[in-house]
């Protein structure tokens, strides 16, 4: 089994070799245009992950991050989604200019994606196994043996019997099954993964399994993944870069070490204090007083300043900046023009 | 694909209740506002002609002289062969396949959506016997129904109606229970229970209000089938007795001179055709703007 | 001596299906004090919500006491039951589903009082009167009275739940996962909102989820269920210093914490998961725990006591202890 691995490896190394920045995301701005209104779900987002590296998109409902990560595969519903600048590079390809029949050469064997819910991804009627062939035989052309024999090896990476892959979907419950859709979504062995919320349905100690499980072929396969989620915990356990988004920005941006120790932007301080503390019972929660801004009305300044305690008249007036702290930490708060300012309860 | 959420929910300049925002999306459906158009005219028509024009000078009066005449100025749709104007007779029975279209899928409508609740809320033996019995009926020609009851009451308009409108019930029972089914399980159905509330008054303050979509679209597309089966126990001598102008009836008088003068077969079907398709498009629209997935 | 508002005995509820019965509840028995908070955790198929609707009459036990304030609710029927509902009311998990959607925001807080004829001789103002009030009591905006579900994001529609809740002026309101399908700082406001609540009213909880942070800081005791049986329970900070049973501690090594640097050791569960259609007499959780021994097939494991207010349903546990106990 892990011969097979290496030896993929070592196939493709040539062309990981000229791949050392797998995928470029570039101002990337992303609006739905609604016959009354418009929402700008996007406004502006740049990052870029290096191979084997794992990046944290943090955000809470309507943050822009399940927008940002289907304008990547080019995927959004158009319309009425729209790609109103921006540029998404995956490795070396630049997705936004492709024509369709290229794109699906790149989907699934350069960069693949897994979805929240694990129920409704896959196709009730084929068994397992074929689905993961299928995707197998599109992009390596192997035949139907073949492939069907890969798609047994892939089961068995993430943790399920070989045998199994003539089973249906119903046969497995759902922690498998968001485990054979991460098996699809290797198959081909990716550059890039996209996850989005791939735990989030799924129980307390299932959903430690299967990250522990994506963390380990993560690693093993050298995939670069994009981890979308709402949820701390998680960032801290797989993540090396975060980008912490609001309103279809990012707002506070580094290493995991940069964001959660020494954070800096009121938004990730306002998360911090929203979660209970395991060691301290009585400690209140402070949650964020109101709610995330319509993304039809987003305002002219800073788009958190209406929540935020530290908010003054300059941050209402303009568009923040980016302010840098080193090489990889930068914060867009307006309030870091001024030399002394701290977070009161963070980053200390 | 699903659009994902976004944090707040779009607030509308003026903000819409949910009847306004089907009619405005109903609107932007063409089809659906022809059809719409169509039937208003033809509500118009039946409401000018039953109050203003005299049936018994007008309709129903005997005109030998006149009789077979093809198309003309002073007959634009001919006349029959008892001499009566085709198109003032086609005209006048506008109103006979709108009552029966409306009427009839009222009153399946009314017993059938009752029956659906009921089914679907209690389940059980209730469930079992209600829909079993539906089966039954269902499974009975509709025609062949239709037939038996109009032998069993007598010819007339009301009972057309009900004849009619019992071969209706089956189709809403169905419809209805099995939109409870996925009601009674939403939570404000529990919260409901949870504050007090009769089941009987759960079913019609709840339920029922939450089901409506589907059984419009039902109910709109009934019409033209209503009108259909009228016109063809019409055809049959089960209708509306003679010499009332029922486009079924008219079409069976005429069945002898389908070759020689078509145009008194010709009209009343096409009437026919026209006002169920324009229920059929329209209850197509009434689906579309009902659905609440297809909202971009 | 403590006041002991609801007390559940034996309850259980089965459930008959064509490959048998499932056991989603069975026999689990619990007290809960006035003016306190339990807390039932555990995953999905564990019986936790079809306790909490057990206790509403939601569905019908199969068998079992419970008893509020003393009275046993379980032979309740008509008017009784009714006045009841009074008294004991649910905040249901789906923000989405748990609000007719062709209401508007002030007949959905009316409801129940109007059903429950809470105001006496009430006009239409004195109604509306009554809805504000309980609007401003949840931080409902005025502007909302009119509003339809539909318009509202998932905080805001919790917040009506809420308000439906204590409309009839409750003494007893059981909690489904009412944080679970809120954003993070939403679900903080929530949390908040509840606790004040409980404070300015003095309300009783039983707060079910299967977020162990949440449940930690929101009870006063808790109680661990797998597959419908209860395997522990314990006040709150007892039961994570010093977890007890198996899976209760697998469940705990699960927690992700947002802090580096404190990656634990995962106890990995793997194994079968029993059915809980006609189970065995023994204990169900064998086949998944690394702490098996051959005690574990003498029955099904009963909750003892082996710390202070501290019960555990595990053969082996409740033989080490009493080994400790009688050796020293």
């Amino acid at each position: 089994m892990n011969v097979e691995v290496e030896n993929i490896n070592q196939t493709e190394n040539e062309q990981l070799d000229t791949c050392e920045t797998v995928l470029e995301v570039k101002d990337l701005v992303v609006h739905y245009e609604l016959e009354d209104e418009t929402v700008e779900a996007v406004n502006g987002i740049s990052f870029s992950l290096k191979r084997g590296q794992t990046i944290g998109l943090v955000g809470e409902t309507g943050a822009g991050k399940t927008t940002t990560a289907l304008s990547i595969l080019n995927l959004l519903p158009d319309p009425p989604g729209v790609i109103k600048n921006g540029e998404i590079i995956v490795c070396g390809h630049k997705m936004l200019e492709l024509k369709p029949q290229e794109l699906e050469k790149i989907r699934g064997k350069e960069i693949s994606m897994i979805f929240q819910d694990p129920m409704t991804a896959l196709n009730p009627v084929m068994t397992v196994g074929e689905q993961i062939a299928e995707s197998i035989r599109l992009h390596e052309g192997l035949s139907r043996k073949e492939a069907f024999e890969r798609a047994q090896e892939m089961l068995e990476l993430v943790g399920i019997p070989g045998e199994r892959a003539i089973d249906y979907p119903h046969q497995f419950s759902g922690g498998m099954k968001q485990r054979v859709v991460i098996a699809i979504a290797l198959a081909c062995n990716p550059y890039v993964l996209l996850a989005d919320e791939p735990t989030t349905a799924l129980d307390v100690t299932i959903q430690a399994q299967v990250l522990d499980m994506i963390n380990d072929l993560k690693n093993r396969l050298g995939t670069a993944l994009v981890m979308i989620t709402h949820d701390l915990g998680v960032v801290a356990e797989i993540c090396d870069l975060v980008a912490v988004m609001y309103a279809g920005r990012i707002v506070e941006y580094g290493t995991l070490e940069d964001v959660f120790v020494h954070t800096r932007h009121p938004y990730t301080e306002g998360l911090f204090n929203s979660l209970p503390n395991i060691s301290d019972k009585n400690s209140e929660l402070k949650p964020i007083p109101g709610l995330m801004p319509d993304p039809t009305k987003l305002p002219p300044g800073c788009a958190f300043a209406p929540r935020c305690q530290y908010a003054t008249e300059a941050c209402r007036a303009a568009q923040p900046t980016p302010t840098y702290f080193n090489d990889t930490h930068y914060v867009l708060c307006t309030r870091y023009n001024e030399p002394d300012f701290r977070l009161l309860t963070r980053g200390i | 694909m699903k659009k994902p959420e976004t944090a707040v929910t779009k607030k509308k300049k003026k903000p819409r209740s949910r009847a306004g925002e089907t009619w405005h999306r109903l609107k932007k459906n063409k089809g659906a506002m022809i059809g719409l158009a169509i039937i208003i005219i033809l509500v118009l028509i039946a409401l000018y002609t039953s109050i203003f024009w005299d049936y018994n000078t007008m309709i129903v009066k005997v005109n030998i002289p006149e009789r077979v005449q093809p198309p003309s100025r002073a007959h634009p749709f001919g006349t029959d062969d008892m001499g009566r104007d085709v198109l003032i007779r086609t005209l006048y029975g506008t109103k006979y396949s709108l009552i029966i279209g409306f009427g009839a899928t009222a009153i399946g409508l009314i017993i059938g959506v009752l029956l659906g609740a009921v089914a679907g809320y209690f389940g059980g033996f209730l469930e079992d016997v209600i829909m079993r019995a539906t089966d039954i009926f269902a499974s009975i020609p509709a025609i062949l129904m239709g037939m038996v009851i109009v032998c069993v009451l007598g010819t007339s308009l009301p009972n057309l109606l009900i004849a009619v409108g019992i071969t209706a019930v089956p189709a809403f029972t169905r419809i209805t229970r099995s939109m409870v089914l996925t009601i009674r399980n939403q939570e404000y159905i529990e919260a409901a229970k949870c504050i007090g509330t009769p089941n009987l008054k759960i079913i019609i303050t709840e339920v029922i209000p939450n089901s409506l979509s589907p059984i419009i679209v039902v109910a709109s597309s009934r019409i033209g089938s209503c009108t259909i089966q009228a016109a063809g126990l019409s055809f049959l001598g089960f209708g509306v007795p003679a010499p009332a102008p029922e486009w079924g009836a008219m079409i069976s008088l005429s069945r002898n001179y389908i070759r020689t003068a078509p145009w008194m077969t010709l009209f009343p079907s096409l009437f026919i055709i026209i006002m169920v398709l324009a229920f059929n498009i329209l209850g197509d629209g009434l689906r579309d703007a009902l659905d609440p997935k297809l909202r971009r | 001596m403590s006041d002991v508002m609801l007390e559940v005995r034996n309850l259980k509820k089965y459930f008959k299906t064509i490959r048998g019965t499932v056991h989603a509840v069975d026999d689990v028995s619990f007290t809960v004090e006035r003016g306190k908070t339990l807390g039932i955790v555990g995953e999905s198929g564990c019986g936790k919500s079809t306790v909490g609707r057990c206790l509403l009459r939601l569905l019908e036990p199969t068998s079992g006491e419970i008893r509020f304030e003393g009275i046993d609710i379980c032979g309740a029927r008509g008017s009784e039951l009714k006045k009841l509902r009074k008294d004991m009311q649910m905040i249901f998990q789906d923000p989405y589903s748990s609000l007719n959607p062709r209401k508007t925001i002030r007949d959905i807080i009316a409801a129940p009082l109007l059903e429950n004829k809470i105001i006496p001789n009430a006009t239409k103002k004195d109604i509306d009167a009554r809805v504000l009030e309980l609007m401003e009591t949840v931080g409902l905006a005025e502007r909302l009275f009119n509003s339809y579900p539909h318009e509202l994001d998932g905080g805001r529609r919790q917040r009506v739940g809420i308000a439906r809740a204590l409309a009839v002026e409750p003494k007893f309101i059981v909690c489904d996962e009412p944080v679970s399908a809120l954003d993070v700082s939403i679900q903080a406001q929530i949390l908040n909102l509840l606790k004040k609540l409980q404070r300015d009213r003095g309300l009783t909880f039983i707060f079910i989820t299967h977020n162990l942070s949440v449940v930690h800081y929101f009870s006063d005791d808790i109680i661990v269920m797998y597959l419908g049986q209860i395997v522990e329970k314990a006040p709150a900070q007892e039961l994570f210093e010093n977890p007890m049973h198996p899976y209760t501690k697998a469940l705990l090594s699960a927690i992700l914490v947002p802090e580096i640097g404190k990656r634990k050791e995962r106890i990995r569960l793997t194994g079968e998961v029993t059915s809980p259609i006609d189970p065995p007499d023994r204990c169900r959780f064998e086949k998944r725990c690394h702490y098996a021994c051959d005690l574990c097939n003498k029955g099904t494991p009963q909750l003892i006591e082996v710390r202070p207010n501290h019960f555990v349903a595990c053969h082996r546990v409740q033989k080490d202890c009493n080994t400790i106990t009688a050796g020293g």
